[in-house]
């Protein structure tokens, strides 16, 4: 499955909203990633003509952040927590069984744009770690033999219904 | 403003507030050591090198950042800083890849040379290149980001001073690099290839592609770049004779700053040609007739090798018997607009004192001259000091027909600074440009209905809506004006309506413009939109009123900039190489001024003008004209009907030319005197703000060449001029004695002003007793009969410049990295035009007008509108010149040279 072509229609009205902001690049960026699930890189041109900015300006914000991604990523974005608290706790582990359950490496996504997977330094979660979010959900206390369920639960190995 | 008193090493200084440690080091002579500081840039601390500690304190701290503080006790050199800074190279070193030892900086490069001060050989860390891929596919820059040290100096140069944008930081931490948009290569971004980035860049991450020379050049002289009227100066490196590398220099108050544009910077490749003329040459039967010289026997008529003394024989005793036998009207000068104050000042010279005739022009006819004068003849002179650095003082800038991005790039730069700093920029193009996307109103005028924009009716409109809206400087109109009253009442009567018609603009559009420009000063820059339209006398008339009525004409921040094409079109005429004036702009209609000079120089000065460039080839044509001398032009190339142009210079008797290439004027020559390029002579430029530059020679002519004044000099001699210029500074003293505007030619510092009307660079104020008149409100004639627009020629062509290749393309021409590997000059075509034409990029295409056709690529660009159709100048041998009509410019009956109607037919398809 390709990641369609972009709703030209729905970034231009995402760059109206912000463009007469006063610090709109940010707030624009994260309503972008948020719409389409990325930055889409053909968007970088319209939004740093709308900001009177450089295009390679708004690029390099976007590469700064963790939290944007010029690359679509699955639907379910998994980021186990690499931080001191839950490595004490072996996330190591609990890493390595995600990569070899999806067949993912750090930062792949599943050729259905299903799964990506990352990780991050710190969730700031410590006091139920090992930690993992599941986009906006938080998993603790996580065990390696809890790995398969919660990856069953997001639908793992079941057709897109 | 406050100020602050503190010692660095012991040393007292008081400075202002805001001051930073590092420039308060500087005024003491305080050496500290940087890598990420320019004084150009703005500071951002990103290196740490320049550490200092206060001793009061203990603090540590980046000096270029850190501003000065009272009672701050700073040592710049302790042990304790040595080893910080000491720590900081090794890190950079460890990261270096080992390609170090053969990399083309060199000696030059900051961190070997801070490396080796502070004593580091081996860094004893672990060694972790940061290996990225070398990226060389353009023929300028070589980036090898794995010796970036993320000083940040290419990207802030980038977007501070050229304000392009190309590269910023991408990623960040370990990975982070400076990356164009989708971290392409260069050559896939909107870089222009100046360069400036490259001749910041501490390390060797970014250096020149130059596949014949690497290493440091042994030496390094000043120069003044030759390619533009913008006189960028240069620091040309060089090595046994050859210059191997170009950047800006690092004197103070230059026009360019760090700055240069793709010309400047990669260019100069010419200079190295095969095809220079290293030694005078005579046409076999020229030598023959002349009896002087025994040729080699040759078949051919081609052209024999000569010495200096028999080829300046020849051609004072042609020149001489034909002005005998025909009168000083059949012979002609043709000087050029790139050769230096001096030369031009010794060849009209030659013309009016020894051949009596005021048949003297340069090229700079071909740059609009005609349309320029108007504004000299208007505002005597008071125009000509413009200082660039204005621009960026503005309260409004006033772009009209101008593209200076592919002109004269860093004028652009200058105006982009002024966007950047808030100061409204007003636009008015048929043709979307660099500008128009910074502009805070572009004042499209393709849609108008009219062959050309319709610059008249635009200016004059926006002039009725300010004086609608009481946007004009009643005192200043006072005090320096006249004929205002008839000027006003001009502009009630235009209808708003019908200015909107004929120019294409909303009414509303027009009004919004009118209340930016409302109570200010402007600045106008003017170029060749209007310098070579048809309607560009009126034109100017009406920028002229606009000027005056807003008060603009002899402050500091406003004025008429006029975009001067080529690096001495303003020295050429200044120092009388043009038919109308002597030297100084003297008018020769102007008795007293004709007798001054009669008595300076000691002869006989016809009142009536001379010919012009264009007037040489219609006098020619018809066979009055016989004789012509042309030094440093091409005008096979760069005038328009090449064919008509070679025919008519054939029909002459004898015709000399000196030039350093052999272009194809040299191939019909009778007589060819190689001559030098800037960098291979001494002498002066005048630029477009009235700044002269004097230099001297970097390299030395190739083979037998000279510099063009000498060989002046020894024809001014040969024919019996009693001084005998035998250095530079002969003409100098004669320049300075003569031409008052010059008096400070290379007196006190190699950088001089012109000086108008008692005027110089630095008074801020007009202080002039002149006074102007406005002039009535006129309107652009309609249509030029040859040039209707009919079902036949539908597409209206506009003529113009890339910034890759210039002028006639003759030296450019001769510069091998001067294309981006990708572009040939296609013609740009609008994508809708190209839809309904089923034209696609890169198809061949023949677009003809009336007067002739050429075949080029086609590239689809957003750009143009439909009906649109732009044509890059100077590709081809400057093919484009067969499309336009050769007619007088700035008469009335002339169509211009800047746009003309053509058709476009597919001749073939990419894949075929
Ligand atoms: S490429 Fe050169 S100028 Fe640019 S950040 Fe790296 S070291 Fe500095
Ligand atoms: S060459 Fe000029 S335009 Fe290109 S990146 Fe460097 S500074 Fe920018
Ligand atoms: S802007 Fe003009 S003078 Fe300056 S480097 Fe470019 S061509 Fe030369
Ligand atoms: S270390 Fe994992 S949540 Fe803080
Ligand atoms: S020069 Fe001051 S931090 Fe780089």
């Amino acid at each position: 499955m390709e990641p369609k072509e972009i709703d030209w229609n729905e970034l231009t009205a995402v760059i109206a909203k912000h463009e007469k902001e006063k610090w709109a690049l940010i707030p624009l960026l994260q309503e972008v990633q948020e719409t389409f699930g990325y930055v889409p890189p053909e968007s970088i041109e319209p939004i740093a003509q709308a900001l009177k900015m450089f295009p390679s300006q708004v690029q390099g914000v976007i590469t700064f952040y963790a939290g944007f991604s010029l690359k679509p990523k699955g639907k379910y974005v998994l980021r186990v927590c690499r931080g001191t608290a839950c490595h004490v706790k072996g996330s190591r582990n609990i890493l390595r069984l995600m990569q070899n359950e999806l067949g993912l490496e750090k930062g792949e996504t599943s050729a259905d744009y299903k799964f990506t997977l990352e990780t991050v330094a710190c969730l700031g979660a410590c006091f139920v770690a090992p930690a993992m979010m599941v986009n906006r959900t938080y998993f603790g206390k996580l065990a390696p033999s809890k790995v398969s369920s919660l990856l069953a639960q997001y639908g793992k190995d079941k057709e897109e219904e | 403003m406050e100020s602050i008193t503190l010692s660095i090493d012991g040393k007292n200084i008081t400075c202002s507030a805001g001051t930073s440690i590092l420039n308060a080091a500087q005024e003491l002579e305080i050496k500290i050591p940087t890598l990420c500081h320019h004084p150009d840039l703005k500071p951002v601390g990103a290196c740490r090198l320049c550490l200092v500690e206060d001793e009061e304190t203990g603090r540590i701290m980046a000096s270029c950042v850190t501003p000065v503080a009272p009672k701050m006790s700073i040592l710049t050199d302790t042990d304790r800083i040595k080893t910080h800074r000491r720590n900081i190279i090794r890190l950079m070193m460890a990261e270096h890849p080992e390609s170090c030892v053969v990399c083309s900086k060199g000696n030059r490069c900051r961190l070997r040379q801070f490396a080796a001060q502070l004593g580091i050989g081996e860094t004893n860390l672990y060694p972790m290149p940061n290996y990225k891929t070398l990226e060389q596919a353009n023929p300028f820059i070589i980036r090898d980001l794995s010796k970036c040290i993320l000083c940040g100096k290419c990207i802030r140069a980038d977007h501070e001073l050229v304000v392009v944008g190309a590269i910023d930081y991408n990623l960040r931490g370990f990975k982070s690099r400076p990356t164009t948009v989708h971290d392409r290569g260069l050559e896939q971004s909107n870089c222009t290839f100046c360069g400036t980035c490259l001749s910041m860049c501490p390390t060797g991450a970014l250096s020149q592609n130059n596949k014949s020379y690497i290493s440091t050049p042994a030496l390094e002289a000043l120069s003044v770049c030759g390619f533009c009227g913008v006189g960028c100066n240069l620091a040309m490196g060089y090595t046994a004779n050859r210059i191997v590398e170009v950047n800006p220099s690092n004197q103070q108050d230059t026009v360019n700053g760090a700055t240069l544009c793709v010309r400047g910077h990669f260019a100069h490749d010419f200079l190295n040609s095969g095809e220079r003329l290293t030694q005078p040459l005579i046409r076999q039967d020229t030598a023959d007739a002349n009896n002087k010289i025994v040729p080699a026997l040759d078949a051919n008529n081609t052209m024999v090798p000569a010495s200096w003394d028999e080829a300046i024989e020849v051609v004072a005793d042609r020149l001489l018997k034909i002005k005998s036998e025909n009168g000083p009207q059949s012979v002609a000068f043709l000087g050029s607009s790139k050769c230096t104050n001096e030369e031009n000042y010794l060849f009209q010279k030659i013309a009016r004192v020894l051949f009596n005739t005021n048949n003297v022009d340069n090229g700079g006819y071909v740059s609009g001259r005609p349309v320029m004068n108007l504004l000299d003849k208007r505002t005597d002179g008071l125009w000509r000091l413009s200082p660039l650095a204005w621009l960026e003082k503005a309260e409004a800038v006033f772009v009209l027909g101008a593209d200076p991005g592919h002109s004269t790039p860093v004028v652009s730069y200058y105006l982009k600074r002024a966007c950047k700093k808030g100061i409204p920029l007003v636009v008015a193009d048929s043709r979307r440009t660099d500008l128009t996307d910074f502009s805070s109103a572009w004042l499209d005028l393709s849609t108008g209905n009219d062959l050309e924009p319709d610059y008249v009716a635009l200016i004059n409109g926006l002039a009725a809506l300010l004086h609608e809206k009481k946007g004009h400087d009643d005192a200043y109109i006072k005090q320096f004006t006249e004929g205002f009253e008839q000027y006003s009442s001009g502009l009630a009567s235009l209808k708003l309506k019908q200015v909107s018609r004929v120019t294409g603009i909303d009414a509303n559009d027009l009004n919004a413009t009118a209340e930016l420009l409302q109570g200010k000063k402007i600045a106008f820059v003017i170029g060749s939109g209007i310098l070579l339209q048809s309607c560009g006398m009126q034109a100017m008339e009406a920028v002229i009123n606009l000027a005056l009525m807003t008060g603009s004409l002899g402050f500091e921040g406003a004025g008429i900039h006029v975009l001067a094409k080529d690096n001495n079109q303003m020295g050429a005429q200044d120092m009388g190489a043009v038919p109308d004036a002597l030297p100084g702009w003297q008018l020769l209609s102007n008795d007293s001024n004709r007798r001054r000079w009669e008595q300076l120089w000691q002869t006989e000065i016809s009142a009536a003008n001379g010919l012009n460039m264009v007037g040489m080839i219609e006098e020619a044509e018809k066979g009055n004209l016989k004789g012509l001398y042309i030094m440093g032009e091409n005008p096979l190339c760069s005038l328009p009907q090449p064919d008509r142009v070679k025919k008519a210079l054939q029909k002459l008797d004898f015709i000399v030319v000196q030039d350093i290439l052999n272009t194809a004027t040299v191939q019909i020559a009778d007589v060819v005197l190689p001559g030098a390029a800037f960098a291979e002579k001494g002498g002066s430029f005048t630029n477009m703000e009235g700044r002269i530059q004097s230099f001297g020679p970097v390299v030395t002519p190739p083979g037998d060449a000279r510099p063009d004044w000498e060989i002046l000099g020894l024809l001014a001699s040969k024919l019996g001029d009693a001084k005998h210029y035998v250095s530079l500074g002969h003409v100098r003293d004669e320049i300075r004695r003569l031409v008052p505007m010059y008096e400070d030619l290379d007196r006190h510092t190699h950088t001089a002003w012109i000086t108008v009307d008692g005027r110089r660079e630095g008074d801020k104020a007009v202080k002039t007793k002149t006074i102007i008149s406005f002039s009535p409100v006129v309107s652009c004639k309609g249509e030029i009969k040859d040039e209707l627009s009919d079902k036949d020629y539908a597409f209206t062509a506009i003529f113009g410049f890339v910034r890759y290749h210039f002028g006639g393309g003759t030296r450019t021409g001769y510069s091998n990295r001067k294309l981006k590997p990708d572009f040939k000059g296609e013609i740009e075509l609008s994508p809708q035009d190209g839809k309904k034409l089923n034209i696609n990029d890169q198809d061949t295409v023949k677009v003809s007008s009336r007067h002739g056709e050429i075949k080029r690529q086609i590239r689809l660009s957003r750009r143009l509108s439909p009906g649109q159709m732009f044509i890059p100048l100077a590709f081809n041998d400057n093919d484009a010149m067969n499309l336009i009509a050769m007619t007088q410019l700035g008469e009335p009956d002339s169509p211009g040279w800047k746009t003309c109607r053509v058709k476009v037919e597919k001749i073939e398809h990419q894949d075929t």
